[in-house]
């Protein structure tokens, strides 16, 4: 095992280098060329082109599908198409990192809570690389409405979820298409339990009820990304970060939508408001968390968890530089969720007073990011923050995005090798919390968790059911979901799903900085069809990224977006009438029927 | 799941070649070649040896170009789509299940029989110019192709068009294969076809020497062009790739008639051999 390969390579890639060169200093953010060309052709007579970015079926079939209908349907209308395959970590890098992309097909990790919206829309985070606001939408109404949710509980914060969810609809810096649902197999006789945790979530890999003789959990993957990378703040390398919730441990956990208590032995979240003017006292809100931690709770490498590690995990999330750049380097991934929090202090060894801006919700989200130990980030910076000239280009500097850092965390399982693109090992961190006597929360109870790279869905079906693995740890293809034998040696596990697929949009470029334009383009997209079609009915077409109890009356699925409807009846678009929408958007067409670029 | 089918693999090309050499290359060139291999094999060490390193690199390389591929290839999947759309679907319209038997086990197996008879029977001929070239060639193939493959980062159309091949799709009905095609390929590795170019490489030989193998010329060109078809049938390759790939071994069977022999490095080194041989007595005792 070698954790010292070099870090990713900071400097201008050779096609930004092109890109600049062809286009001047306009777009010297990396650019690729086939885009650069979209880009160039918006201002005069030339037709109106676009690329998609997907990714490969091998990754995910649906996303491709989804991307090579609304294809037809653009080129429908007039528009000149071309569709941009990458894997799974290249999209993320072109869109999350490099913000160089017209728009997207994808499937959002979401979150369990609404305030997901905040990290992914918020104008602050526009400019920034990472999870965080991906599109560039900037906007005041927004910002107001997101601050608001956070800050507040219960029915008021729900009336201003309501009123991000209704703008997000009308907007449209993304459109959600529908939410899956999930499905996997396993073998029916190894492990009882499966039932009790989300197998996206530590807690599927937890208090599982394995059978006689049974000590090691054999999971199936289709995705190769943590058998080459387990940074756990590399937004390009990770999904939902299932992997990272086994290493690591976070002050709570969230089982069942709720954050219960976790490496926190406790927490106090009081109220306090700050001294200050009436007519802006309630926005002076914040609160004040006293938590507990779990004594005698080590790391990984021996050294123990203590409240300085919580405090540097929060200070370093706002901050991966550690104030030794010129400007500071906010952490790719968890940004929104550690956000929240204004300042940590340390109050012995297992005592942490955490002031936050939000309110009791957005306050235990925060809890739910990982906690790191400072000794090792310390050492990683030292190693990688030196020099006079020193910058940490923000989310993709090496101890952020890099393979080389070691994957030491306090969490239930531990990192025993990996072999790149085959398999990852973990085993069963004997000194966890969990396996004390008197605490009741799950534990893991087998001895090691192998998570190996299958080819495909249809693949994986046939190793489970051959006996060659336990379960798969990949949500299975709808399409591979017939395949399924109808066994007694196989368990068929349905769980419900926060991710989403959504078309995402460059908002910060022409021709999607134009709401009309991206209102047009969405209502090409026929969700109802995408769910029949592509998911054979095996997912729900929504009109807002959120679970059934946050969607407002007015935007739930009627048969058809209610915002955005469907541009067409029964799957077949009317052409005209989708036409009629871009020239609304200020766009006119040729007498061949191609979309101009101009106004 | 790897083992059993590289097991298939090994038994139905091991009925294949004695049935074929029984059938192409008879009893009397056996007899000779029993006599002459070794004398045939030293002049043909050196070819062999490039090719086993090609080989080798190959097998590294495969590993390692990926990475490099991501930092300077082209992404063409676009361009390829733009150019030719929907072409390999022409394909589905002849997909029944027995054409989609018939193909999948052209592109697993006949493939493998198809690159490694020619091996065998040609090197049953007493001139080895003709089996140094034919290793020749394939060394070349691989080389440029593995040089291409960095280049260009390109995803086949069962990627980008995953339903509409799906009837035929070799992964979708026997996805026990990807097991094997992962381990020696990765699915941005398309541009070209080197099942295609292989296969027309050992066409084209077999069309130079039909006087030699008359009765392997026409099942050497049916079997290429179906591993072509069954390429863009299973929607493995572009229309592009398959192009790609019969330049490629048209290039490659040029390049080999000019390469061997040229530089006499055969007989160059064949003699240093022979010298090194005297010395080494353990090396005389044989059979």
């Amino acid at each position: 095992m070698n954790w010292n390969s070099s870090p990713p390579d900071d400097g201008v890639s050779r096609r930004s280098f092109l890109a600049a060169g062809v286009t001047g200093a306009t777009l010297a953010t990396s650019g690729c060329i086939d885009r650069v060309q979209s880009v160039v052709d918006q201002g005069g007579d030339e037709q109106f082109s676009l690329s998609i970015t997907t990714v490969p079926a091998d990754a995910d079939r649906q996303n491709v599908r989804i991307a090579r209908r609304l294809e037809a349907s653009l080129e429908k209308v007039g528009i000149d198409v071309s569709l941009d395959m990458r894997s799974q970590s290249e999209l993320l890098e072109a869109v999350l990192i490099e913000h160089d992309f017209d728009c997207y097909i994808g499937r959002h990790p979401a979150d369990y809570d609404p305030d997901f919206l905040y990290e992914a829309l918020h104008s602050t985070y526009a400019n920034e690389a990472g999870w965080q606001n991906p599109f560039g939408f900037t906007n005041m109404a927004f910002d107001t409405h997101l601050e608001h949710q956070r800050r507040t509980d219960g029915d008021e914060r729900k009336r201003h979820v309501e009123a991000v969810l209704t703008g997000l609809a009308r907007a449209k810096p993304f459109d959600p298409i529908c939410i899956p649902e999930e499905h996997r197999v396993a073998q029916a006789n190894r492990f009882d339990g499966w039932d009790e945790g989300h197998l996206a979530t530590r807690h599927g890999y937890l208090g599982l009820e394995p059978a006689a003789g049974v000590d090691r959990l054999h999971a199936l993957v289709t995705d190769s990304r943590i058998t080459r990378n387990l940074n756990p703040l590399s937004a390009t390398f990770r999904n939902r970060g299932t992997t990272i919730d086994l290493l690591y441990d976070s002050l709570g956990t969230e089982h069942g939508g709720d954050v219960q208590p976790w490496l926190a032995e406790s927490w106090d979240i009081a109220e306090t408001t700050a001294e200050s003017d009436s007519e802006t006292a309630d926005e002076e809100t914040t609160r004040t968390a006293t938590i507990t931690l779990r004594e005698g709770c080590h790391f990984h490498d021996g050294e123990p968890v203590t409240a300085a590690d919580v405090a540097f995990t929060y200070k370093f999330l706002n901050d991966t530089s550690w104030g030794r750049a010129p400007v500071r380097s906010p952490a790719p991934r968890y940004r929104g969720r550690a956000d929240v929090i204004e300042a940590v202090s340390v109050d012995g060894d297992y005592e942490v007073t955490i002031t936050a801006s939000g309110g009791r919700e957005a306050v235990k989200r925060a809890f739910t990011v990982p906690v790191l130990p400072r000794h090792v980030w310390l050492e990683l910076l030292d190693q990688y923050a030196t020099g006079d000239d020193f910058t940490a280009p923000q989310g993709r500097w090496a101890v952020v995005s890099g393979n080389n850092i070691p994957p030491v965390g306090s969490g239930p399982f531990e990192f025993e090798s990996r072999s790149e693109d085959e398999s990852l090992v973990l085993k069963r961190f004997e000194d966890h919390f969990t396996l004390r006597d008197g605490v009741d929360l799950p534990e893991p109870t087998v001895d090691e968790v192998q998570f190996s790279v299958d080819p495909s869905s249809n693949s994986s079906i046939t190793r489970i059911e051959d006996g060659g693995a336990d379960v798969t740890a990949t949500m299975l293809s709808p399409h591979s979901l017939p395949t399924i034998p109808d066994s007694s040696d196989l368990e068929r596990l349905r769980s419900p799903s926060r991710t989403f697929y959504h078309l995402g949009f460059n908002v910060r470029n022409a021709p999607f900085s134009n709401p009309h334009v991206r209102r047009a383009v969405t209502q090409l997209i026929d969700k109802e069809g995408i769910v029949t079609d592509v998911f054979y009915g095996n997912a729900t077409p929504v009109a807002t990224p959120v679970s059934d109890e946050w969607v407002p009356e007015r935007l739930q699925w009627s048969g058809d977006d209610p915002v955005t409807p469907f541009a067409g009846a029964d799957g077949d678009l009317n052409v005209e009438a989708a036409k009629v929408a871009f020239e609304r958007a200020g766009f006119r067409y040729d007498d061949n029927g191609r979309l101009l670029g101009g106004y | 799941m790897l083992a059993e089918v590289l097991i298939q693999l090994v038994v139905v090309v091991g009925i294949l070649l004695p049935v074929s050499i029984a059938l192409f290359v008879g009893r009397e060139r056996l007899v000779r070649t029993r006599s002459e291999w070794r004398t045939r094999l030293k002049t043909a060490a050196p070819t062999i040896a490039v090719l086993l390193v090609v080989l080798l690199i190959n097998r590294f390389a495969r590993q390692r170009a990926p990475r490099l591929s991501r930092e300077i290839g082209f992404h063409l999947t676009a361009s390829f789509y733009n150019i030719e759309g929907e072409f390999i679907l022409l394909f589905q319209s002849i997909a029944t299940p027995e054409t989609t038997a018939y193909f999948s086990s052209i592109y697993v197996y006949g493939y493998v029989f198809l690159i490694v008879f020619p091996v065998l029977a040609y090197f049953t001929l007493p001139d080895t110019r003709m089996f140094r070239r034919l290793l020749t060639a394939y060394a070349l193939n691989y080389v440029i192709g593995l040089v291409l493959y960095i280049f260009v980062i390109a995803y086949g159309p069962r990627n980008v068009m995953p339903a509409d091949v799906a009837a035929t799709m070799l992964f979708e009905n026997n996805p026990q294969y990807q097991y094997l095609t992962r381990e020696v390929n990765s699915n941005t590795n398309v541009f070209p076809s080197l099942h295609t170019s292989l296969s027309a490489t050992v066409a084209t030989f077999a069309a130079i020497t039909r006087s030699t193998f008359p009765k392997w010329f026409p099942v050497a060109v049916a079997l290429a062009a179906s591993v072509a078809i069954s390429t863009m049938f299973l929607g493995i390759h572009w229309g592009i790739d398959v192009v790609a790939g019969m330049l490629l071994a048209a290039l490659c069977v040029v390049l080999s008639d000019r390469l061997v022999g040229r530089w006499a490095v055969s007989e160059l080194l064949g003699e240093r051999l022979e010298r090194f041989e005297d010395r080494i007595p353990w090396l005389e005792r044989s059979e």
